[in-house]
């Protein structure tokens, strides 16, 4: 028995020890899943992989996904998958840009190269908004439709964790909750309005 | 050259038969042709009525004509930089078969017009006045080419002239 509980103990110890994984559920004061939340730890940026590709489609006049997070300094790819043009633009500070993508142009990319959040939309068809979240750090992830995110690799990562969602109701649209030593799972409340 | 603009500010709408992500291929669509969403079928769809002169359709040339002009406007646009980036992904089979059959229909000529009408065919591409201007001059140049009279030219683009309505949506 007694050798059953320090079993027991060794393994609770074995996650905060890795330290690896931080699961994050974000809901609404009612309880229902939050998706396309951004979820991150502060960290530090290393050299941005090119081979690492991030994607920002249109398709059926809709930009997918509707949240993007990408570290500062990542290219984004903006493939149209539509048959018709579209003229995409941000005017957020630091980031802003202009494309305007033939139907089915695929190819075109743009550098982000200032930490912010960066509203999309396009000039033809006003519908069309997305959100691109450039963060200063690796740990960073977005939430799913049960309202989930697993941030990796976190070890020696430290300070709190940033929920962010482009209509919460809150300052900034974003809280930001200590993460004790030791905790793998995070339950967090973030009242979001609006569309999605 | 002014009034002629004017007269032919319509005609940009017959060329922008872009295909929508589609379901089936309509009976009358030809080989080579995209699947379209499902539509009824109507000359309405030409989005106007035909002329009843019937020396205007034998000054175009008949079909053979039409086709000439309809040939000449499309390799126009395809080399026109304001505006070939909006049929860069159109079904140039079908843009080229519709136009060919929508000429014919307000021509006064035999054919039937078997597409779209022209709000849904034009929908969501952010056409402009001055693209649509555009797409008239490139036509009016096809018509010169075939030396089609001044005249009928404009009984052709009179009836086009008022789809800049359903065309121009910005």
């Amino acid at each position: 028995m007694i050798r059953l509980y320090s079993l027991c103990l060794a393994l609770l110890c074995a996650a905060p020890a890795l330290g690896q994984e931080l699961t994050v559920r974000v809901t609404n004061g009612s309880g229902e899943p939050v998706a396309q939340a951004v979820i991150s730890v502060p960290g530090s940026l290393p050299a941005i992989a090119a081979d690492v590709t991030y994607e920002m489609a249109q398709q059926g006049l809709q930009f997918d996904p509707f949240v993007l997070v990408v570290p500062r300094g990542a290219n984004v790819v903006f493939p149209n998958r539509d048959r018709v043009r579209h003229h995409v633009y941000s005017f957020a500070r630091g980031n802003a840009f202009e494309l305007e993508l033939y139907g089915r142009e695929q190819e075109r990319s743009v550098q982000f190269d200032a930490e912010g959040n960066v509203p999309i939309g396009c000039n033809i068809h006003d519908n069309m908004i997305a959100f691109i979240r450039v963060v200063e750090t690796p740990h960073a992830a977005v939430t799913d439709s049960n309202g989930q995110a697993v941030l990796t690799g976190l070890t020696g990562a430290r300070g709190p964790v940033t929920v962010w969602h482009p209509y919460a109701d809150a300052a900034d649209n974003q809280v930001s909750i200590d993460w004790p030593d030791g905790t793998s799972e995070l339950d967090v409340i973030l009242d979001v309005h609006g569309r999605r | 050259m002014m009034i002629r603009h004017l007269l032919l500010s319509g005609l940009a709408a017959a060329c922008l038969t872009a295909g929508a992500l589609a379901q089936s291929h309509p009976p009358h669509a030809q080989p080579g042709e995209l699947e379209v969403d499902p539509y009824t079928v109507s000359n309405t769809n030409a989005g106007a009525s035909p002329i009843e002169d019937p020396s205007v359709y034998a000054a175009f040339g008949g079909e053979a004509g039409i086709a000439r002009v309809v040939d000449g406007l499309l390799e126009r646009v395809q080399q026109d930089e304001r505006i070939e980036g909006i049929f860069r992904a159109s079904d140039w089979p079908r843009l080229r078969r519709t136009l060919n059959e929508q000429f014919c229909y307000v021509l006064g000529g035999p054919c039937q017009y078997t597409g779209r009408d022209m709000a849904s065919v034009h929908a969501d591409h952010g056409i402009t006045t001055r693209e649509f201007n555009a797409l008239v001059e490139n036509l009016q140049d096809a018509m010169d080419a075939e030396g089609i009279p001044f005249a009928l030219q404009n009984r052709l683009l009179a009836r086009l002239a008022p789809m800049h309505r359903d065309v121009v949506t910005r």
